[in-house]
């Protein structure tokens, strides 16, 4: 393996503090951002108008402390570690989790409530330790991870690890809402296609790189249409039936659609070929239309999308108060704590775009739709600038998984397609979502550090085209 | 192996997810913008209820400054609607913490509140205000003295009266019978007892008649076949048919079909000016199969027909057939036409669209839009509701030869026969009556439409009286006196 030939990585390379001033600058204007919104929260408490609507709570100081002090730490930790990781993306991150929290302290605290060693903890309470645990994950993994090896050369394991942790939650995950998501350890439970969605990335990015040149180059004719070499549909297929799986055994549509727009955006990436798209689409289109058929769970989804005023009452009333939410934001919102976001079900899981939509207006859905195009745009960057394809791949994969994933429930709470419960990345409460997104964001930074160990050198076809090519 | 590098498809990629996005935005802009006021505004719209259990809501006024719906301070906090008078029941509705609301308490329940302002640009503006909620004034253009008198009117009978001004479309008189205690229901201390008595109430109080009602129209709606025969130019008003009148006598067969003459019309050969006079069914029938039913059903669908009416309380469509048929226009065959054509098929219509039909010939055949509100007044101002055309339905030559059948119809010697009442003394007035056979031994529902003066109409009027009996018994003189009242106590002198 020419691997072992690298020399061992120092964990934490040569330590020599280095200025961040453009992420000082941003972290800045950040700061300066979830101060403004405390204050509205704050002007919204002492409004008569609010006192009439119920589910109001006011912001807590400490909260905003911690979170803006956790900030500042994760800035100072990389400045004093010299790290020249990319400078956009924690303050953009920032900021969309200081959306998150100023959020959770304005909804009702008792929506969620955790029992720990005695204390009972709040909605943004809790909230405000998943973002903590969030950011320092992101930049402990900006700092620690100075080599890719460990993604690169187990992506076989990686993806046993993950179909384990799929095989677990169908036979032992807890049902919830319908939905077989969860899987508990006795106080520890979590939703395990969060991480998921990173092993599968980081499986792709290892088998594209690697089959890369086989794939681009090679292809079955058939009639008009070129498609790929059909041995290499193998992984296509077997994704389609992951995706598949999930949607019957699990009932979670939301990952399923992640996981396959994902796959197929990835695969165009390597291979640059629109016929892999096209046929992954008509795929798609075929599951999509017999899952319909067969399974009721979808069908009450589409027929909710298709028209909500059909039973508005009850399975569309979810749907409905979200688009209300948003029309009664109108252009600028009624501001911080002026809304009624209560009125949506499960409004701090699935529905904070509408919540956002009726108190910041349609001037700051617009601002978060661009907060996360800049976490797409660095995601991306990193993606193209990086010395080889595993880390090409594997940059763009970790910036789909949050770009898909905020278009897709973005989507559903706007009715532009039917809605599936998943989170929205660095906003919606939740542990698993949060803690995964934290991953994700520090493997970003990590791969976009100039200092970090080389690409290995280019290696011969991967394993699986060998064998292919002995066999022909 | 010469390989592209990845970086040209990750810009597709980032293209891609940026389109994406766009369309993100663009689905927001239209939730909150596009969408934004009516969703705002909708009755089911949790915020309407939020701010209407926090906002003292806006009072109602009629054309003459009655106030019709004001507030009361509750004992135990808040306030509660008390209405002036059981006649605007219909009109007001109610508005209740427990029971919801109806009428115009729930159709203008957000410019009541103060939730939504007409104006789009306050309303923009309104979010950066103090204190947001501006709750509004509606006047009204309905008249509480002729309100009163219609309810009166109709007396211990289900039914309903309609009276506006072709000209503005203003509605003076929305009355249904029987009609309810709305006070009662808002009242918190009185609001279980309120309620109990309409809700199950086999009379159906509830039922407001003149929007919601559906009746067979009887001979009323010869002046829609009228419209229809002279608009499309099918007929002209000197049109006569060479078998009507032995047909009256013997009945006219179509498609093997015997249609019949309702007793007392002579043997003679008429104009459309006579056939209006005697009500002949047999002319109109005719006139229905000359016309077609593509353009039947057209020109019913010009004067409102078809789809709820553009008004400020919700309405049921009124239909000139059921449409399941395969002849032209929906019908089922000729014989639906001809039955049609004289009020008789599968037709069903409310008092207001039949009060429109009036008023459109009165208009000199031009539709305005039917309103109650006239002017929404709040802290930042007046807004006045401006009269609207909804189109042009027939030529003032038309709308003139049908006048002239209506006027024949109430004050020619014969026509008088069948409108006993209608005439207001002194002034011009032109009119249709109608009895709707229901079959069955029940007696029919008897109708009037009509205006006045017919030189120069300022009101126009649809009376119906369920199981009243012949038009010309019930309906015609209860219009005739109302249209007397209107002139006496309303109009400008």
């Amino acid at each position: 393996m020419t691997a072992s030939a690298q020399p061992l990585p120092r964990i934490l390379g040569q330590i020599k503090p280095r200025p961040r001033w453009r992420e000082a600058r941003l972290l800045a204007i950040v700061a300066a951002a979830i101060l403004a919104g405390s204050v509205s929260l704050e002007l919204a408490r002492h409004s008569d108008e609010t006192a009439a609507t119920a589910g109001f709570s006011p912001a807590e100081p400490f909260h905003l402390a911690v979170y803006l002090g956790v900030l500042v730490a994760a800035h100072l930790a990389q400045v004093l570690t010299g790290r020249r990781t990319d400078q956009v993306l924690l303050p953009a991150v920032g900021l969309l989790g200081g959306i998150s929290l100023l959020l959770m302290e304005r909804l009702p605290q008792d929506l969620v409530v955790q029992r720990f060693f005695g204390a009972e903890l709040g909605l943004a309470d809790v909230q405000l330790v998943w973002l903590v645990l969030s950011i320092s994950i992101a930049t402990t993994l900006a700092i620690v991870v100075r080599s890719d090896r460990w993604l690169r050369l187990y992506k076989y394991t990686w993806a046993a690890a993950g179909v384990a942790l799929l095989l677990l939650t169908f036979v032992l995950g807890t049902e919830i809402n319908g939905q077989r998501l969860t899987l508990s350890f006795g106080p520890i439970s979590g939703q395990p296609s969060e991480l998921l969605k990173v092993i599968l990335v980081v499986f792709l990015a290892g088998y594209l790189s690697e089959n890369r040149s086989l794939l681009v180059e090679e292809s079955t004719q058939i009639g008009p249409i070129a498609i790929p070499p059909l041995p290499y549909l193998a992984p296509m297929v077997a994704m389609w039936a992951i995706a598949l799986g999930i949607v019957v055994v699990q009932r979670d549509l939301g990952a399923a659609l992640l996981f396959f727009a994902v796959f197929l955006l990835l695969l165009y990436t390597a291979t640059a070929r629109p016929g892999y798209v096209v046929l992954g689409v008509l795929l798609f289109l075929a599951g999509a239309f017999v899952m319909y058929q067969l399974v009721s769970h979808v069908q009450t989804r589409v027929d909710i999308w298709i028209d909500p005023w059909k039973d508005p009452a009850v399975t569309g009333y979810q749907v409905i108060q979200a688009l209300y939410a948003f029309a009664r934001g109108g252009l600028v919102g009624s501001g911080l704590g002026g809304g009624i976001p209560t009125t949506i079900p499960a409004v701090e899981t699935d529905f904070p775009f509408a919540a956002l939509g009726e108190e910041l207006g349609l001037v700051g859905i617009m601002a978060i739709l661009g907060l996360y195009l800049v976490v797409i745009e660095r995601g991306l960057r990193i993606g193209a600038a990086a010395g080889d394809d595993f880390r090409s791949l594997l940059a763009t994969g970790l910036a789909l998984v949050v770009g898909v994933q905020a278009f897709i429930i973005a989507a559903g709470n706007l009715k532009l397609i039917p809605l599936t419960g998943i989170t929205l990345p660095f906003i919606s409460y939740g542990g698993s979502s949060m803690l995964v997104n934290g991953i994700v964001v520090g493997l970003l930074l990590a791969l976009s550090d100039k200092g970090v160990e080389p690409p290995p050198a280019p290696k011969p076809p991967g394993r699986l085209a060998r064998l292919t090519r002995r066999g022909a | 192996m010469a390989q592209r590098s990845v970086a040209r498809s990750i810009a597709h990629v980032g293209l891609a997810l940026t389109l994406a996005f766009g369309v993100l935005a663009a689905g927001a802009g239209y939730w909150q913008v596009v969408r934004s006021e009516e969703l705002s505004r909708a009755p089911e719209n949790p915020a309407v209820a939020v701010a209407a259990a926090s906002v003292v809501r806006g009072e109602i006024i009629d054309r003459h400054g009655n106030v019709l719906a004001t507030n009361a301070k509750y004992a135990k906090g808040g306030s509660y609607r008390v209405y002036n008078d059981r006649a605007i029941a219909p009109v007001v509705g109610y508005a209740s913490r427990q029971h919801g609301s109806a009428g115009l308490e729930l159709s203008f329940g957000a410019e009541l509140t103060g939730l939504s302002d007409s104006d789009p640009i306050r309303n923009a503006l309104r979010k950066f205000q103090a204190d947001p909620y501006d709750p509004q004034t509606l006047t009204l253009s309905l008249s509480l003295t002729l309100q009163r008198a219609a309810i009166r009117g109709l007396g211990e009978d289900s039914g309903a009266v309609v009276m506006l001004d072709p000209r503005s479309g203003e509605v003076l008189v929305l009355a249904s019978t029987p009609y309810y205690d709305s006070s009662a229901i808002a009242n918190p201390d009185t609001e279980k007892d309120g309620w109990a008595a309409v809700a199950d109430n086999p009379a159906q109080p509830l039922l407001t008649r003149p929007t919601q009602g559906r009746y067979t129209p009887g001979s009323i709606f010869k002046v829609v076949t009228a419209i229809a025969g002279l608009g499309s130019g099918s007929i002209e008003p000197t049109t006569t048919f060479p078998n009507q009148a032995a047909a009256e006598k013997n009945g006219l067969v179509v498609s093997g079909f015997r249609i019949k003459e309702h007793p007392g019309v002579a043997a003679k050969t008429l104009k459309l000016v006579g056939a209006m006079e005697v009500s002949s069914n047999i002319w109109f029938a005719l006139a229905g199969l000359k016309t077609g039913g593509d353009n039947l059903t057209e020109y019913a669908e010009q004067l409102g027909f078809g789809a709820s009416l553009p008004f400020d309380l919700p309405t049921a469509p009124s239909q000139v057939t059921d449409g399941k048929g395969s002849a032209p226009g929906g019908f089922k065959d000729d014989v639906e036409l001809a039955s049609a054509a004289f009020g008789q098929g599968k037709t069903f219509v409310t008092p207001l669209q039949m009060a429109l039909v009036a008023a459109t010939v009165a208009n000199n055949g031009e539709l305005m839009r039917p309103r109650l509100v006239t002017e929404l007044t709040g802290k930042a101002g007046t807004r006045k509701i401006a009269p609207e055309s909804i189109r042009r339905v027939i030529s003032q030559a038309d709308a003139d030869a049908i006048t002239a059948a209506m006027l024949q119809a109430v004050e020619g010697p014969l026509g008088r026969q069948f409108t006993t009442g209608a005439k207001v003394p002194g002034i011009p007035t032109a009119g249709k009556s109608g009895t709707a056979e229901l079959g069955g031994s029940g007696e029919p529902h008897s109708w009037f439409i009509g205006f006045a003066p017919a030189n120069d109409p300022q009101i126009a009027i649809a009376v119906l009286v369920e199981r009243g009996g012949r038009g010309g018994a019930r309906a015609a003189p209860l219009a005739g006196s109302l249209m007397k009242a209107y002139f006496d106590t309303v109009a400008p002198k």
